[in-house]
């Protein structure tokens, strides 16, 4: 006898059941639905794209993402995030649009998982782009469609972290730091290394102009975090200024209590060009959603517009929705029917056109109703009596005869 | 918390930025330890950046020797100036043998419990080195004709001359750092900035 060998998934893939799926997609159209009221349009962009396309996006070292030839030769990739293919779409479908442009997407995107972490290599994503619109008006609805589609989702303790890479850059400039040390600290800021940053700070300046710039990716709070920034770094005041009119918008859309500054925020992409940011959920060690400015990624692929948008990752959403304490779904309206598929289509036909899900066995499978009604989560199981049904209802375990399946329904109230 | 060397700086170092480590003193095998407004996890050094990582815990106490071996994505918040060691590259004493075998066989023969970091410094070097990964007592490697040499953490080199190796080449300077979860660095940032305050005071 001969055992069929294990039926194993590469690492990082992962298949999705029923009870997921159905979780999932109740997420995403809590998401969609609001994407839609801010006026945004959904766009789908292929998985294959050009490599040197998608590697356009960033100067030096290619990006992490599996890559494979077609039949010429040619380099592609799956793609490894969103922002770049619909910066792409925008930028060349959508060019002679007058604008700005509100575009959403729920896709897949693909990353090889590193080594030893368990990373999925395929990441559901749902993000909006506002393409065409500069100011802080424009990242103030950003963020405030984020906090609203988040809380729509169900969340809650979310927390909005928000930099400015733009306002960093001012308070080097303004400070005077050299483009080597520049460097350093911005490779010391990639790896989250704030000891080294410290260090590189202090050795690059001296006096309190030093420690406002070891401080500085400490510096975390409301608008007042802002003020030492500009009265001490006269340069770091424009940026400062947007900043802080950003976030009295941001309240006015009514997301101001889950937004903090927190210039700690860092973004490894080298895109970003003005305000970046992450979301936060209790019980997820990762942000949830990330997002930021990048003014001029679009001009890579075609016609040149400002940008701002941000990217959730759907599973990591569920993952904060659903928690550890999430008990045993609660079985769902629907019935499974014995003989409703070949003794009684007829009574299943017009159940199902009442709106009732009807689960058709044979007769012969009488035996497994109860345990197939068990497994896929129906709350009925209903057999053939006399000219008419007797229906256990699974939620209260009482039987009931009627004459039409759909009277198992409980009355609407 | 890490077990083994840096465990009891580790306590000393909280109790005296003021959390309640007393729990901890008395935790014998226990690998979960509640005191008072905190949860203590006790775990191998090389597990803390993970359990940090992933968000299980919130902050952690670990060499820098484990940070640049394990890339983990946390924020390296603190030095907290204890654990001083050196990873270093030590060969049998006597002539060095790196030499030779980079002349006649092409590459070095390392042994390491640091296979990343000893790959990243013959890289960085220009030298080509096939890297055995073992678990425990790398002195023993050069020994038996294992390795040509090691890669390891010294603190006082006593180690190393007993079993007659002689440090080549220093690798990094290495002291315990406190790290935090990329979450709950915003999420908890008062609890967290509290004790980074108090922390940096004493070892500042």
């Amino acid at each position: 006898m001969s055992e069929t060998p294990p039926a194993a998934l590469p690492d990082g893939a992962k298949d999705v059941l029923a009870v997921e799926a159905r979780e999932l997609r109740a997420v995403e159209s809590a998401l969609r639905e609001r994407f839609g009221r801010f006026g945004y349009r959904e766009v789908m962009t292929p998985v294959l794209e050009f490599a040197e396309v998608i590697d356009r996006a960033q100067e030096g070292g290619l990006r992490e993402a599996f890559r494979l030839f077609d039949d010429h030769g040619r380099v592609l990739v799956l793609r490894p995030d969103l922002t770049i293919p619909v910066a792409r779409l925008v930028a060349t479908r959508m060019a002679d649009h007058p604008g700005p442009v509100r575009v959403f997407y729920l896709a897949r995107a693909f990353r090889p998982p590193p080594a030893g972490r368990p990373r999925a290599s395929e990441q559901r994503q749902a993000g909006v782009e506002l393409v065409g619109a500069n100011g802080p008006g424009a990242d103030a609805e950003v963020l405030a469609l984020l906090v609203e589609s988040l809380r729509a989702a169900g969340l809650d303790g979310l927390r909005i972290g928000v930099a400015d890479v733009s306002l960093t850059a001012a308070v080097l400039d303004g400070l005077g730091v050299e483009p080597d040390a520049r460097a350093a600290l911005g490779a010391a800021l990639g790896a989250r290394n704030l000891v080294e940053w410290r260090r590189l700070a202090r050795a690059a300046l001296s006096g309190p102009d030093a420690e406002l710039l070891a401080g500085l990716p400490g510096r975390r709070g409301g608008a007042e975090a802002l003020e030492e920034i500009a009265a001490r770094v006269p340069a770091a005041g424009p940026a400062c200024a947007r900043l802080r009119a950003m976030l009295a918008l941001v309240a006015e859309h009514g997301a101001g209590d889950a937004v903090v500054i927190d210039l700690g925020v860092l973004r490894d992409w080298p895109y970003y060009s003005g305000v970046v940011f992450e979301a936060y959920a209790p019980g997820v060690g990762e942000p949830i959603a990330m997002g930021g400015r990048y003014d001029g990624l679009a001009g890579r692929f075609g016609r040149s517009r400002p940008a701002v948008g941000f990217a959730v990752t759907l599973d990591l959403l569920h993952r904060a929705l659903t928690g550890a304490e999430a008990g045993p779904a609660p079985p769902r309206d629907g019935l499974v029917l014995v003989g409703g598929l070949d003794d009684d289509p007829r009574g299943a036909a017009a159940a199902r056109r009442r709106g009732l899900p009807v689960v058709a066995l044979a007769a012969s499978d009488g035996d497994r109703a109860e345990r197939l009604a068990e497994a896929d989560g129906w709350r009925f199981v209903a057999r053939r009596e006399g000219p008419g049904y007797s229906v256990l209802d699974r939620a209260t375990g009482q039987r009931t005869s009627c004459a039409r399946l759909e009277e198992a329904l409980p009355s609407p109230a | 918390m890490p077990l083994g060397a840096l465990f009891e700086d580790a306590v000393r170092a909280l109790g005296d930025a003021g959390l309640d480590v007393a729990p901890l003193r008395e935790a014998g095998r226990r690998l979960v330890v509640e005191a008072d407004g905190t949860t203590y996890i006790t775990t191998r050094p090389s597990d803390v950046p993970t359990y940090v990582e992933s968000g299980a815990a919130d902050i952690g106490i670990v060499g820098r020797d484990v940070l640049l071996e394990r890339s983990p994505d946390v924020y390296e918040m603190l030095d907290l100036r204890f654990g001083g060691c050196r990873m270093v590259y030590a060969t049998p004493g006597g002539e060095d043998p790196t030499p030779a075998a980079l002349e006649h066989l092409g590459v070095v023969r390392v042994a390491t419990k640091y296979p990343a970091t000893a790959a990243a410094h013959f890289t960085a070097t220009g030298r080509q080195a096939e890297v055995v990964k073992v678990n425990g007592s790398v002195e023993l490697a050069p020994l038996v004709g294992l390795a040509h040499g090691i890669v390891d953490l010294v603190a006082t080199g006593r180690t190393l001359r007993e079993n007659g190796l002689v440090e080549r080449e220093e690798i990094f300077h290495s002291s315990a750092r406190l790290i935090a979860n990329r979450v709950s660095q915003t999420l908890k940032a008062d609890d967290v900035d509290r004790l980074l305050e108090r922390m940096a005071e004493k070892t500042s």
